[in-house]
């Protein structure tokens, strides 16, 4: 069986790893000069700066993504973070447990639950409803970890989200960044002679048996197809109707401070701002990350106005950091065919196509859950669905 | 030259691996000519080819 994985984006580089490991044939196919996509760093004025995450993992040493890293015998070490999170707050930092919400709104929670059971209610009705704490929360929470307010979201796309970060826990920090996963798994993959080929694939077509793959001058034949190019991407090099998929938007800051604005590895949620969400300090975790103190803020893109955007979470970050000596290093916005998540939390393409033997991974093909951890979910299935196929043969 | 198109949506990419500091991102990408030793690194790096050579 010969696999062809089109991507070294973090879901290229797990599933080759994966499908190393249960014996197939594998090569992957990047067009660009760097592997990891969005989740790689480069070394920028002293500071492990990311193409893209925030230096994150959803669910920490215990989530799927580490599962699976141990499965393949990549070698990473997670910090988990420790408090989960907490809430800047009225000029107060809070620690966030289930008390710190009046029970009024726990209840106001439950009903709304309830009311999903009949008919899909946006979360802007709940937010409606809580008090100005728990309104708050739920919004930086969902623009910190979705890129989303609170009107673009229904439980039901966000329901798998909170149930596995009840059971799962919260974030963890690799130690080296997102750089380091991305490391470890080119570490797998050379241990089975398997290297990234610097190669832009053009098309993907059916063959009478097989698929093919095509680049500038010439043409491989694969038995399989693993895409992590997109699900845009994919439908168009496979000449299919490119799906309609709403993506999320967002910025990123990358902030140098002299003195650390937080004692925790967890993330700080913003809550009286314009548009910063919160703020994660990941040299808490790992010092090596950063010469100084090592800040990052997010928020989400609400309007497509990107300089006033910028200008909004500035101003933010002004407030936030009243007192205390930074810079700020890089100011890097996401969308298009680079965003913050190729497809809304609860929207993902399915991992399977309408072409035989093309399969999609990555994030506009997650299972239920987020970000890297979504990832590994939709990796899984991909797998499954492969050998299910040889076992046919 | 060095030319950033339409495309560019401010990931930073090419800021963080140009070799002479010559281009600045905020929103967008903005080469600073100047400085710009002309390696074409920032071009094979930009993940949606928003840059392009001008002869
Ligand atoms: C600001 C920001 C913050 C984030 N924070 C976090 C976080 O803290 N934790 C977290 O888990 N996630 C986070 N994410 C999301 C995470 O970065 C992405 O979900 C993840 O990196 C996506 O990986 P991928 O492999 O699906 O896609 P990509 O990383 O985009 O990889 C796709 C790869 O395919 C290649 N490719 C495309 N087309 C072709 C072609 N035709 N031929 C060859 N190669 C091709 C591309 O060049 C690329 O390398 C964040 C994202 C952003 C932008
Ligand atoms: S790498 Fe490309 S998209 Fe990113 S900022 Fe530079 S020119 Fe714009
Ligand atoms: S061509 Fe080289 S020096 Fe000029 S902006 Fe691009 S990376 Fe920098």
């Amino acid at each position: 069986m010969r696999v062809a994985v089109v991507g070294a984006g973090l879901g290229g580089l797990l599933a080759a790893a994966n499908l190393l490991e249960r014996g197939y044939k594998v090569d992957v196919f990047e067009k660009l000069p760097f592997n990891g996509g969005r989740f790689t760093n480069f070394h920028y004025k002293g500071y492990e700066i990311s193409t893209g995450a925030l230096h994150m993992i959803p669910h920490g040493s215990k989530g799927p993504l580490a599962k699976m890293l141990r499965k393949v015998g990549a070698k990473v070490e997670i910090v988990d973070s420790k408090p989960n999170g907490t809430a800047l707050y009225r000029g107060e930092e809070i620690k966030v447990s289930k008390k710190t919400f009046p029970l009024k709104s726990r209840l106001k929670f439950a009903l709304y639950c309830l009311k999903n059971v009949f008919r899909e209610v946006k979360l802007s009705e709940l937010e409606k409803n809580l008090d100005e704490f728990s309104a708050k929360f739920l919004r930086a929470f969902l623009g910190w970890s979705l890129s989303l307010t609170p009107s673009q979201l229904s439980l039901s796309d966000v329901y798998p989200i909170y149930e596995a970060t009840y059971t799962l826990g919260g974030p963890g920090i690799p130690i080296g960044g997102c750089k380091a996963v991305v490391d470890a798994l080119l570490e797998v993959m050379e241990s089975y002679d398997c290297r990234v080929k610097r190669e832009k694939v053009r098309a993907i077509r059916m063959e009478s048996y097989g698929l093919s793959l095509h680049f500038r001058n010439t043409s491989e034949r694969f038995d399989a197809v693993v895409s992590d190019a997109g699900p845009v991407e994919t439908y168009r090099l496979a000449g299919l109707n490119v799906p309609k998929l709403e993506e999320s938007r967002g910025i990123k800051y990358s902030i140098a401070l002299k003195e650390p604005l937080i004692d925790h590895t967890g993330v700080m949620f913003t809550l009286d701002t314009r548009r910063i969400c919160g703020v994660n300090q990941v040299t808490n975790a790992d010092p090596n990350l950063g010469e100084r103190h090592f800040l990052m803020a997010h928020q989400p893109m609400i309007t497509s106005n990107v300089k006033f955007e910028i200008a909004e979470g500035l101003k933010d970050l002004k407030e936030i950091l009243k007192g205390y000596e930074y810079e700020v290093l890089v100011i890097q916005s996401f969308s298009d065919g680079w965003p913050v998540n190729r497809a809304r939390a609860g929207r993902d393409c399915s991992n399977e196509t309408p072409v035989k033997g093309l399969y999609m991974v990555g994030d506009g093909a997650k299972g239920e859950d987020i970000e890297v951890d979504g990832i590994a979910i939709g990796i899984e299935r991909v797998v499954k669905e492969i050998e299910k196929e040889v076992e046919k043969r | 030259m060095i030319v950033v198109t339409e495309k560019c949506v401010g990931c930073a990419t090419c800021m963080l691996v140009c070799p002479s500091r010559a281009i600045k991102v905020e929103g967008k990408a903005e080469v600073i000519q100047e400085k710009c030793e002309k390696c074409k690194k920032c071009l094979n790096y930009c993940p949606v080819e928003a840059i392009k050579w001008v002869e």
